[in-house]
């Protein structure tokens, strides 16, 4: 792996911090202007295998869970902990049961960690130790399990079979699948859970929502019903091929592999490579930070959209493949306003998540894991200090 | 059935025959007509899909190849085990498997009912593999090794299956299945883990359009097969009141879509669409309905032995329309159940068995030799997707995204099921061909033939 030198390391981060004072009115589009700055994540530290010998025990990177102090890192190869700059490491050696780890989510109530394991169940790290459940001993629909997610006392977990629910007081399971549950299909495949509500990202079947109180569930599909066109932008769902869910200020992010949609309870709204920041319509992961901020891993990419409002986004990217850093491009729209380049020196920018470790911005990629720090971060934008 | 591939001619018969042939440009996605575009009557779609390559932006071209290998594997996904008893090694009742509030039977054994499919599949991979070996193997070093997996239908076994193939048995591609819904369930689990996977049997329309870069399918699939019965039913033959009577799973739902849309499309929506259940054998009181409607022509989507009892079950009611059916009742349990007189039937069928091609000829006397009968199409297609997974690899070495990139690449493979031209979502969209039943055999032809079926109209 190859790291940029100090000299350029100093240079990246000095630019990032003029930025934060003000900006260059050089490269800004003559239309399209900023409506203010928005935080610029510019100095980044990068991980793979071969950076940390060996502590980060596998590059492939498949899900983050993470609070202001800890970060826990699924990977094809293992469980892994950061916390306060030291590595920590699980594998089937040490009682993991299944070393591919899809999903993560820590139990707010308990601490317990509950796993997701691409081919083999699910399961909870407590007190140092694994207990397993797979489709053989629980209530769980399938093996293959690609999210976990808390919601009170349950765990929800979608599986490529449909969603189990499991209580962890009373030790019941609840499974819902195309015949108690609107599921055209139901490959599950990401689930979030907030505020009264769980959503289930359904592989072809679009966005479940279940009402906690009620106990009813919703689906969103796309109006259009076709699967190669979106016929209007913001008629809902883009697409039912759907990737992940994320709810948080009353507000749904949903991604899908043809873009991301936005929903407020009334309005959509769709973003496409073609008319927003996003540098890809295929997309991993979308995670809400607010319900006008959204975090999008592409496969080309990390899209921010950092004010919905306004529509301004800032993408972190190689803009090329002998590129040796990445690249942030503040964007109105799918507008180029500037471009700043950052330290984030990762080899590949296939990005599969993110997550934040308080203000700090952490990305798994195919090949490695990165933080971007956080120091003097702002919600939104700021007012523009330079004119 | 000969067939003329002059260039000429087929200008003149499209020129002189007053159809519609469809806009097959760069902007049409699945070779699909004007007339069969999605809101192509109305509205400018926002964006259009699938017209551009998928590319695999990831970092597995860097991985590797590994040392010291004694075997190069590719995994075979297929329902090959009938039965629960055979599965579970003598069990033969369904097993109940607790989850504590409610009991679950577990009846996902049951699906293969595909059996069928699913060996004569193996058998044209295996054959392909053993070619490769006696040719040397692996750069004319290393034997090719198929792992074999068996597809438990409803029980959703597939994507365990290809982590197991991808992590524990470490082969390099895979090739399966058959089943529409563990076909989508395994490309998501090998997209997450990036290994390619070759389809040489499910026809769903929709397999393909889920932007996975990593899917291959060598098959003719329904969307060009139902443009095709639709151009015939609908134009050629001008039926106007067709009724659906089609298997009630995932297999009749999406297949028969893309007919149910050109249907509408034209102005000649379903008067019913009704379904059975997979194994039932009395499908009177549905027949009543739809003979009540008057319907001019009946289509029928599930396989072959259903489709042949509700035949059977027309004629003897007095319903002599013409009947419409998938590609899985062109077969010989087909012929065999609907004896000879069962009136006008037509099917869509992926590719011509019947054509002249010293490829496929060579293909069906080796594929005899091996297991004392002649291929059909799920060996045929079984054998072509292997062979192109081996020759891929033979290219690429021992890289899975490397070998991903090489069969991407072959936008156009002589398999012994023909020229097949591959399209920007990697699936094959060679021309389909009708399959008309016509003194106790099917009898193939083209679009362009098609055309020149005479009709009782004509005169």
């Amino acid at each position: 792996m190859k790291f940029i030198n100090m000299g350029t390391f100093i240079m990246v981060v000095l630019i990032g911090s003029l930025f934060s004072i003000g900006r260059s009115q050089e490269n800004q589009s003559s239309n399209v202007k900023l409506a203010g700055d928005p935080y610029v994540y510019t100095e980044w530290e990068s991980f793979t295998v071969e950076s940390t010998h060996g502590a980060l025990i596998n590059d492939h990177i498949f899900c983050l869970e993470g609070d202001e102090n800890q970060l826990w890192i699924g990977t094809e190869g293992g469980l892994v902990l950061y916390e306060d700059g030291k590595w920590k490491s699980w594998t089937e050696e040490n009682g993991l049961p299944w070393r591919v780890i899809s999903g993560i989510t820590k139990s707010p109530k308990t601490g317990d960690l509950w796993l997701a394991m691409l081919g083999y169940g699910i399961a909870r790290f407590s007190a140092g130790r694994f207990d397993h459940f797979d489709q053989m001993n629980s209530g769980l629909l399938n093996d293959v399990v690609y999210g976990v997610a808390t919601e009170g006392d349950n765990v929800w977990a979608a599986t490529t079979a449909g969603i189990s629910c499991f209580n962890t007081v009373t030790g019941l399971w609840d499974i819902y699948d195309e015949k108690n549950a609107p599921m055209e299909e139901v490959w599950s495949y990401n689930v979030d859970a907030r505020d009264g509500k769980v959503y289930v990202a359904v592989w072809g079947g679009g966005i479940l929502e279940w009402d906690v109180a009620t106990r009813i569930w919703k689906d969103y599909v796309d109006p259009d019903r076709e699967m190669e066109i979106d016929l209007y932008r913001d008629d809902g769902l883009i697409h039912i091929i759907t990737t992940s869910a994320s709810y948080i200020d009353h507000v749904l992010w949903a991604s899908t592999y043809f873009g991301l949609s936005r929903y407020d309870g009334r309005n959509w709204r769709g973003y496409m490579e073609i008319d927003s920041g996003l540098p890809s319509d295929f997309i991993n992961l979308a995670v809400g930070r607010s319900g006008t901020s959204c975090y999008v891993s592409t496969d080309k990419g990390l899209a921010v959209l950092v004010d919905y409002d306004t529509d301004t986004w800032v993408t972190y990217k190689r803009d090329s493949e002998s590129d040796e850093i990445w690249t942030a491009h503040v964007m109105v729209g799918n507008n180029t306003i500037m471009t700043i380049p950052t330290n984030l020196t990762l080899p590949n920018h296939f990005v599969i998540c993110s997550e934040f470790t308080g203000n700090d911005l952490w990305i798994g990629t195919g090949h490695g894991l990165a933080r971007g720090s956080g120091r003097g971060y702002w919600d939104g934008l700021q007012k523009t200090q330079v004119k | 059935m000969k067939r003329s591939s002059s260039i000429s001619l087929l200008i003149s018969v499209m020129i002189i025959s007053g159809y519609d042939l469809c806009a097959k440009d760069s902007t049409t996605y699945g070779k699909t007509p004007a007339e069969y575009m999605p809101y192509g009557r109305f509205f400018e779609p926002y964006r259009r899909f699938f017209l551009e390559p998928l590319e695999y932006t990831g970092y597995g071209r860097n991985i590797p190849e590994p040392e010291n290998i004694t075997s190069v594997k590719i995994g075979f996904i297929g329902p090959i085990i009938r039965t629960i008893s055979e599965t579970t090694g003598g069990i033969t009742n369904d097993i109940p498997l607790k989850v504590n509030q409610r009991t679950m039977r577990w009846d996902g054994y049951r699906a293969s009912h595909e059996g069928a499919l699913g060996i004569k599949m193996l058998q044209g991979a295996m054959l392909a593999i053993e070619k490769a070996n006696s040719a040397g193997g692996y750069r004319e070093k290393i034997p090719y090794h198929l792992v074999v997996k068996n597809d438990n239908g409803e029980w959703r076994s597939s994507g365990k299956a290809v982590v197991d193939l991808a992590y524990k048995d470490m082969v390099w591609a895979i090739v399966g299945t058959i089943d529409g819904a563990n076909s989508h369930i395994a490309i998501r689990v090998a997209l997450k883990i990036e290994i390619p996977i070759m389809n040489t049997a499910d026809t769903d329309p929709t397999f393909v359009e889920t932007n996975i870069p990593w899917v291959i399918r060598g098959i003719t699939d329904d969307r060009q097969m139902c443009y095709l019965l639709a151009d015939f039913a609908f134009k050629k033959m001008k039926l106007k009141k067709v009724a659906a009577f089609r298997v009630n799973n995932r297999y009749g739902r999406m297949s028969i879509d893309e007919f149910r849309d050109a249907a509408t499309r034209l102005g000649f929506p379903f008067i019913a669409e009704l379904n059975y259940e997979d194994g039932d054998i009395d499908y009177t009181s549905q027949l009543e309905r739809i003979k009540n409607l008057d319907a001019d022509g009946v289509i029928t989507y599930g396989n072959a032995r259903e489709s042949a009892l509700i035949l059977n079950q027309m004629r003897e009611m007095g319903m002599d329309q013409w009947f419409l059916g998938s590609d899985r009742m062109v077969t010989q349990e087909f012929l065999d159940i609907v004896g000879d007189t069962p009136g006008n039937i037509v099917a869509g069928y992926p590719y011509d068995p019947t054509r002249d091609d010293p490829v496929f000829d060579q293909f069906r006397n080796d594929f005899r030799e091996r297991f004392g009968e002649y291929p059909e199409t799920y060996a045929s297609h079984g054998y072509d997707g292997v062979s192109m997974v081996i020759k891929a690899i033979e290219k690429a070495g021992l890289n899975r995204a490397l070998i991903r990139d090489e069969l991407v690449a072959m936008t156009s493979y002589h398999g012994v099921t023909g020229i097949k031209e591959y399209d920007t979502v990697f699936s094959d969209r060679s021309p389909a061909y009708l399959a008309i039943l016509e003194d106790g055999k099917f009898e193939f032809y083209s679009f362009e033939e098609m055309l020149k079926i005479k009709h009782p109209s004509d005169g």
